[in-house]
């Protein structure tokens, strides 16, 4: 039934315009049975929250392929801390920083700044899609 | 302002500029007769617009990259180590993407923090933040042409600090750096926008000054058919040519089938030339630009390679006035100096392997060629027949409709109705032609090649083809084959 649906909310942060891996995220995510709430690109920080609130989501997937990803990741789990949703699933994926590093290094980096999962460049949807999948249902937020 | 394709007065112009000057700091020291005064002593052999026009005489193909860091001393040395190292014809500045949304503020911040961290953490040159000085200290450590290259939708400031700064090259359309790379700006803004551009590269020129300008060919870079860039590339170039621009490179990004891939440049410049001399627009001279596959690229470097080397052997078959050029790290984001330069010296390599061996022009190009310009005439003629005689205003209308449409763009005044998808022998084609105003043997020709695709693959074209055809190359091979 739609309205069980769990609802997550997808962007492409800062002021990145890469559309096309949104596009199929968004496809494939739908078609995996979330009700996806696809912010598009050129996304703030604050607006990945305030729809997350907006629509009771129970993820944010945020995507950076630009390379600002540090500048622009940093500090969105606070901000959900402070506007009362500190506890949601942040995901982040792309080519996160500038020029080619150690991908541990990246991830370590994120989980640092709040992220619960973060992906290198070049994952396919199937993969978010079933550790989205296995985060839900251990919060207890995935019915069926 | 009222939107047509007229060349501004110079009074529409100067009310513009001096709100344009005033949208940061830097803009203030902008002194266009002292500019010109700089451009005249600026030696041939750094002019990007003569290099280009010298290459075309000669039948040469052009390398040139992308690069730029945040901080000038940091951004000479990356460009001295791609002219050195990489052996590079032409240089570029590509800019930050805090600078193309017009977000200094937060390119200031970019710069502090790439102090601060020993490295850049911006993705390009911040040139507005650094100003005319500061481009010019790039301009004169660099011994090279310099192209300003972006995607910025509002790019009026950044030409005014570029162009007075000294770069001889500018990058960017109206359309094509509004579509792939905005969400919610208007075409009617961004095209005024644009058309300041290049009525001030028109002023220039009207000083005796000549600046390049080239729109963005590769649009979303994701499976473009020819016909819809070379629609757009065309459209751009008519009303930066009626700005008064005189030199103007125009765009197609690879789509990887050779013939089609060949046939494509050269449509490209047969119908530019056709709807130049159409309008009167006869003493604009005309180049063409290659684009290395600009979508997925497998991560293995040795793979990577493999891609470069392929666009590489395209742009040179094709005859293109120059490439530009991918590296080994596409797949990982942006590439350290020294992946630049393998990729530029891979793509020297096979330019120079290639250049005594012309392609023939057998039945299957001229084929190609043919179809490209039916397709591209059907758009052309439409957006002018929309906009009443009027590009300008017919390119809004025209995406309204539906009438121009770019496969996987973020804009919202993109109708998105369209799917590109690969034929049998990997050319693109279109899956769903959405409102494109073909006639119905065109519309015929790509259900057939999407057909035989499927028979041959034992599936009914969907979606999921698409989403195949997107990730194939990175996975391995051209056409998305089911696995």
């Amino acid at each position: 039934m739609q309205k069980d649906k769990v609802k997550i909310i997808l962007g492409v942060i800062g002021a990145d315009c890469h559309a096309v891996g949104n596009k199929i995220l968004d496809h494939a995510l739908t078609a995996a049975g979330f009700d996806v709430v696809n912010l598009g690109v050129l996304v703030p920080q604050k607006d990945f929250v305030n729809a997350a609130i907006e629509t009771d989501a129970k993820a944010i997937l945020v995507a950076s392929l630009y390379g600002h990803g540090e500048i622009d990741c940093r500090g969105l789990r606070d901000m959900c801390r402070e506007a009362g949703i500190g506890d949601i699933l942040l995901y982040v994926g792309g080519n996160l920083v500038v020029g080619k590093t150690d991908f541990a290094a990246v991830e370590a980096k994120f989980k640092e700044m709040g992220y619960d999962r973060v992906y290198a460049p070049g994952t396919l949807p199937d993969k978010v899609i079933a550790d989205l999948k296995h985060d839900l249902a251990q919060r207890g937020l995935l019915h069926g | 302002m009222e939107l047509k394709n007229k060349k501004w007065t110079h009074d529409e112009f100067y009310a513009v500029r001096a709100e344009v000057l005033k949208q940061w700091p830097t803009g203030q020291d902008v002194d266009f007769d002292e500019a010109i005064k700089y451009h005249e002593n600026i030696p041939a052999n750094r002019q990007f617009a003569k290099r280009l026009v010298k290459a075309k005489q000669n039948g040469e193909t052009l390398t040139q990259p992308r690069a730029g860091v945040a901080l000038i001393d940091d951004h000479i040395e990356l460009l001295n180590f791609l002219k050195k190292e990489g052996e590079a014809d032409l240089l570029p500045t590509t800019i930050d993407s805090y600078t193309r949304q017009n977000q200094y503020k937060e390119a200031q911040h970019g710069i502090e923090e790439s102090l601060r961290a020993g490295r850049s953490l911006l993705n390009g040159f911040p040139a507005v933040n650094h100003g005319v000085a500061g481009v010019r200290k790039v301009v004169e450590n660099v011994d090279a042409p310099l192209q300003v290259r972006h995607g910025t939708p509002d790019a009026r400031l950044l030409a005014e600090i570029t162009l007075a700064g000294g770069f001889t090259s500018y990058e960017g359309g109206g359309i094509s750096y509004n579509i792939p790379y905005a969400k919610s700006v208007s075409l009617e803004k961004t095209i005024l926008d644009w058309q300041y551009c290049d009525r001030l590269v028109g002023i220039y020129a009207e000083h005796g000054i000549e600046i390049n300008r080239e729109p963005f060919g590769p649009l979303t870079g994701t499976l473009v058919p020819p016909s819809i860039s070379h629609a757009v590339a065309i459209i751009e170039g008519i009303l930066a040519a009626e700005q008064g621009v005189k030199n103007i490179t125009l765009g197609y990004g690879q789509c990887g089938n050779l013939i089609q891939d060949v046939a494509a440049i050269k449509a490209l410049e047969a119908l530019a030339e056709e709807y130049f001399a159409k309008h009167g627009y006869t003493d604009c001279v005309l180049t063409t630009v290659f684009h290395q596959w600009m979508g997925g690229f497998p991560q293995d470097e040795a793979k990577a390679f493999a891609v470069i080397s392929w666009g590489a052997a395209a742009a040179a078959l094709a005859k293109a006035t120059k490439v530009i050029v991918k590296t080994p790290h596409e797949a990982l984001g942006i590439p350290t100096k020294e992946a630049n330069a393998q990729g530029l010296r891979a793509t020297k390599q096979m330019i120079n392997m290639l250049r005594d061996q012309p392609f023939p022009l057998t039945k299957e190009v001229e084929a190609e060629i043919e179809i490209i310009k039916a397709e591209t005439r059907c758009l052309l003629d439409k957006v002018f027949e929309l906009g009443g005689g009027d590009y300008a205003v017919g390119t809004v209308r025209a995406f309204a409709a539906g009438v121009l449409d770019v496969p996987f763009a973020p804009s919202k005044f993109n109708l998105n109705k369209i799917l590109p998808a690969r034929d049998n022998n990997g050319a693109v084609r279109l899956f769903d032609v959405g409102n494109l105003p073909f006639t119905q043997d065109i519309i015929d020709f790509h259900r057939a090649k999407i057909e035989e695709r499927g028979k041959a693959e034992g599936r009914s074209p969907s979606f999921q083809m698409v989403i195949d055809d997107i990730y194939a190359i990175s996975n391995g091979r051209l056409v998305g084959r089911p696995r």
